[in-house]
């Protein structure tokens, strides 16, 4: 590992010490400290979204079971979801503080409006629909429709917006991911419980999907560059990463093979939804592994660095 | 860089500008420090914290090792012995310089005859790490329930009555200071001993410094210190590889309420070499998202297409 600093005089250099790369390798920045309930939060939070745009394309076109199937679905996500955020916090009783203010700097708690936004919506058109009243119903399915996208990728911009390594510097590719992530999921659930002969268009959106998700992984990976790649390579965010990309494939290769048959459309979208919970949990497990290791954080800083006093030596000589 | 941004940091200057009181902070000069720790104490006392236990790390002399949620002060000790500095009379094996230091200092004096200890045999650096209470702080940025707030002193802390424990400051932080605690779920740092601010008293931790190490007071004034001592070092020739970290208001985080004198580089210390504020990029990171989303839409409405099933 090279931090070495070439132009300025350091101690090294008048030869009285060695030089230490970092203090005793301990961690820079702090490891998040959020439990797996944010992974779950985060995978079904992004699929209630991507469910949500789905049930209203879905209506469009007249498949109404398949658009019941991703509200019910979007439903059950955003009734899952505070339950899961709220396990999550350090003082459970204080939860509605997320909402004491409105608060633009802060991800979370924008996440928190849309979130109890489009809660909302959905819940009042599953309402609507029960009372029988059709066009208010439809007319909430597209306000929700309208948050869902939003819902769906907050999250990554909540997790790039902190000096945790690879996720803030992967902070172009990571929303692209988690849309993958969340298309691919809402075409899962529908491939897994709406009647086959409406749920053509859920198919595509798994199968592309989980295409996506296998692509955005890859460029941000690319984008990460050799150093800040591995964390998506070596040990836990590694294996959950791989383990994420085999279940992708194997949903692509079943649903396109035994698209005919229930049972290998279901095995598909159990292979496809298993890949997408993974991916987020590779996404935590390499957060962490970053910010653990100093060199993670010491050596881009270094490099940027070192390239403005080039910079500098340039337009001064 | 984005609007965003742009309008936060209006706000900001507005927080540090308009307040009553001049921004108050710290001057903590390592060249001074002795590692005598009485800083970590004096700040765990006033402000009733936990004790840490009974590890040992075996780094040095620091057993505290890092800051937490309970732990505000925390004095980093690096030892930079020159290789063979400390040679044993009788010449030992020829041994790699890592063996041969760790030997002779676990050996010590018991290997016969007196030892032979060089003159410029190194050094130890020692300093006195705590919240920075940053001008950009990335904390306060990303709290979502306005627990974090910066105070009529310039500085930043975290109201207790707030905070829910969401845990969103502490990956956000680029000095790795603030951390949420086991024992009450909040998040917790130096607070600038605000309470002592109050009634014009200085902060516990400057207060028991022995050798002023930790110098307190208005910022504008430190700055002008800091630039002095720094001249002074280096006019006199002892360190001349000293350097100021995060004095300077153009880096990343508009410089620091805490700032230090180093003689090393940052991250033999355990600090960032060059810390930004997170919030500087969140426009950027909006627009993917916005692109992402409509990827979204745009995926979902095509595969709906021309089909009735
Ligand atoms: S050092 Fe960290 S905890 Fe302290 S003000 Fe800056 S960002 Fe906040
Ligand atoms: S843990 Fe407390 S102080 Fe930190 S971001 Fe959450 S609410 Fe704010
Ligand atoms: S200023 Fe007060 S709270 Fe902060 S480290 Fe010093 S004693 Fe602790």
């Amino acid at each position: 590992m090279n931090v070495s600093n070439e132009t300025l005089p350091t101690a090294a250099d008048t030869g009285a010490v060695p030089k230490s790369a970092s203090y005793y390798g301990r961690p820079i920045v702090k490891p998040h400290v959020w439990k797996p309930y944010i992974a779950w939060y985060f995978w079904i939070g992004g699929a209630a979204g991507a469910a949500s745009v789905e049930c209203v394309c879905a209506r469009m076109r007249g498949a109404d079971a398949l658009a019941t199937v991703e509200k019910r679905a979007a439903l059950a996500g955003v009734l899952v979801a505070p339950v899961l955020l709220i396990a999550d916090l350090g003082v459970p009783s204080r939860f509605i503080n997320m909402l004491r203010v409105f608060k633009l700097t802060s991800p979370m708690n924008l996440g928190s409006w849309i979130l109890t936004a489009f809660g909302g919506a959905i819940g009042a058109s599953t309402f609507a629909e029960l009372l029988g009243w059709k066009r208010t119903s439809r007319a909430l399915e597209v306000v929700a429709a309208g948050l869902g996208p939003a819902l769906t990728v907050y999250t990554a911009v909540l997790v790039a917006d902190t000096a945790t390594p690879v996720w803030h510097e992967a902070g172009d590719t990571l929303p692209f991911v988690f849309a993958a992530s969340g298309v691919a999921s809402a075409g899962a659930v529908g491939v897994a419980f709406a009647p086959s002969q409406q749920n053509g268009s859920a198919r595509r959106l798994m199968i592309g999907g989980a295409i996506g998700l296998l692509a955005a992984g890859a460029a941000m990976e690319k984008r990460l560059g050799p150093l800040l790649g591995e964390p998506y390579r070596t040990g836990t965010g590694g294996s959950f990463r791989a383990t994420s990309g085999a279940l992708s494939a194997a949903g692509i290769v079943v649903g396109l093979l035994g698209h005919k048959n229930r049972t290998a459309s279901r095995l598909a979208a159990t292979c496809v939804a298993a890949a997408c919970v993974l991916e987020r949990f590779a996404v935590s497990a390499a957060g962490k592994q970053s910010a653990q290791d100093p060199k993670y954080t010491i050596e881009p800083q270094r490099a940027r660095l070192n390239a403005r006093r080039d910079l500098d030596l340039e337009s001064s000589g | 860089m984005s609007g965003l941004y742009d309008e936060t940091a209006a706000e900001r200057e507005m927080a540090t500008h308009t307040q009553q009181e001049s921004r108050k902070g710290f001057f903590t000069d390592t060249t001074l420090c002795i590692g005598c720790k009485a800083c970590e104490v004096a700040c765990k006392e006033w402000n009733q914290l936990p004790a840490d236990g009974y590890a040992f790390t075996g780094n040095s002399y620091d057993n505290t090792g890092e800051l937490n949620g309970s732990t505000w002060r925390h004095v980093a000790f690096v030892e930079q012995l020159r290789s063979g500095a400390l040679a044993a009379p009788a010449a030992p094996p020829p041994q790699s310089p890592a063996q041969s230091q760790s030997q002779s200092q676990s050996q010590g004096a018991p290997t016969g005859g007196h030892q032979v200890v060089h003159p410029d045999a190194g050094r130890w650096l020692m300093e006195s790490d705590v919240c920075k209470h940053c001008t950009h702080a990335a904390c306060l940025d990303v709290c979502p329930t306005g627990a974090l707030v910066r105070t009529e002193f310039g500085t930043v802390v975290v109201q207790q009555d707030v905070c829910n424990g969401c845990g969103y400051c502490v990956p956000a932080c680029p000095f790795g200071v603030i951390d949420k605690r086991d024992y009450d779920g909040h998040a917790g740092k130096c607070t600038l001993c605000y309470d002592r601010l109050q009634d014009g008293e200085t902060p516990a931790c400057a207060k028991a410094c022995p050798t002023e190490s930790i110098q307190y007071g208005d910022v504008e004034e430190l700055r002008t210190r800091a630039d002095a001592r720094l001249a002074k070092l280096q006019r006199e020739g002892q360190y001349t590889d000293a350097s100021l970290y995060l004095r300077d208001t153009g880096d990343g985080i508009g410089g620091a309420g805490a700032f230090f004198l180093l003689l090393d580089k940052p991250e033999v210390y355990g600090l960032p070499p060059d810390p930004f504020d997170t919030t500087r990029d969140l426009g950027r990171l909006w627009r993917h998202a916005g692109y992402a989303a409509l990827a979204l839409v745009g995926v979902t409405a095509l595969a709906a297409l021309g089909t009735r099933r």
